[in-house]
């Protein structure tokens, strides 16, 4: 089974991410920021990333720069977001993201994103 | 203790610019290379009255972290219409880092942030709207919750509304359960609402 890291600070958005792919049959794990991600990295690093951008200590974008340059520089991550602004997309894909969701995500739009990534017939 | 009397009044000496034409030289080391220049500049800066724009241009630019607290801090301790109007712009910046760091700064102000998060709930950006909630997320501020049902009772954002029904999953009381209740027949299609608001409401009862 594929293990994906939720790294948001909102514990309802966590809440809401780990719903939908644990009942998809995802392995979630949860990390309240970029800091506490890069740690549960380094002891396993996961299939799959999705990263809000505003967290304290270390956003989203320092987060995807660090998962890229040292860490898993292939593992494919979705930054999520409430920022609609197309400057916020861009630096999403200039961190390092695969793809760039709008907040709320609905259920079947963040299965469909995973199964596309991980390269999966269905889930 | 007259010979440590006099070393602290040396040092707090120094730490204060001495004259009116210090200011030029100031600014000018404001926008020096080298970073503990800057900070040491920023310091000495904050003493003179009329210095928030400046440093607020500054902070806009400024990449180093050590200097970046500096400002924030001095900024923060001038609490005026120009320093808390620079520190909303940087809200509005691209750099996510400086956004947290200023919201961060916000939840630290206690009430002295009320006039700037009012502003902030009536700013026409749904972003500056959810930062406001972030500020609150991370206050201790004592009418969260009052702030809260205000925000899922008026605005139109979505997102807004789902970032205050978030946080009323921690901060609900049953002063919030008819709100709460509006919230998810005003947003009856949106999972992610539904979810929240439902989450909130089941932590109240548990209460």
């Amino acid at each position: 089974m594929k293990r994906v890291l939720i790294v948001d600070d909102a514990a309802t958005v966590r809440m809401y991410h780990r719903g939908i792919l644990e009942s998809a049959g995802y392995i979630v794990e949860e990390a309240w920021n970029g800091i506490e991600a890069l740690e549960k990295i380094l002891n396993a690093p996961f299939d799959f990333y999705i990263v809000d951008i505003n967290m304290p200590k270390l956003d989203g974008y320092g987060f995807l720069r660090e998962l890229r340059q040292q860490v898993v520089p292939q593992a494919p991550a979705i930054m999520v977001s409430t920022e609609a602004a197309a400057t916020d997309e861009a630096a999403a894909y200039r961190a390092g993201a695969n793809a760039y969701l709008i907040k709320p995500v609905l259920p079947l739009q963040l299965l469909s994103f995973l199964s596309l990534m991980l390269g999966e017939a269905s889930q | 203790m007259g010979l440590v009397r006099q070393k602290t009044a040396q040092l707090e000496e120094c730490e204060k610019p001495h004259l009116e034409g210090d200011r030029d030289a100031l600014w000018a080391a404001l926008e020096h290379s080298d970073a503990s220049g800057r900070r040491q500049a920023a310091r000495e800066i904050a003493h003179f009255p009329d210095c928030a724009a400046r440093l607020v241009s500054r902070l806009q630019r400024e990449q180093d972290d050590a200097v970046r607290e500096v400002i924030l801090g001095a900024l923060v301790r001038m609490n005026d219409p120009i320093a808390l109007s620079g520190l909303v712009d940087c809200l509005r910046s691209e750099d996510a880092a400086l956004r947290n760091e200023v919201i961060e700064r916000f939840a630290q102000m206690g009430r002295e942030v009320d006039p700037t998060l009012q502003s902030l709930f009536k700013d026409p950006d749904p972003d500056l709207r959810i930062f406001a909630v972030n500020i609150l997320a991370s206050s201790r501020h004592p009418d969260v919750e009052s702030w809260l049902i205000e925000v899922i009772e008026q605005d139109t954002h979505l997102n807004v509304c789902a970032a205050a029904a978030d946080l009323l999953c921690e901060a609900g009381t049953e002063a919030a359960i008819d709100a709460l209740v509006r919230l998810k027949a005003r947003f009856a299609s949106e999972a992610y609402i539904q979810f929240a608001a439902d989450l909130a409401l089941k932590r109240i009862h548990e209460i």
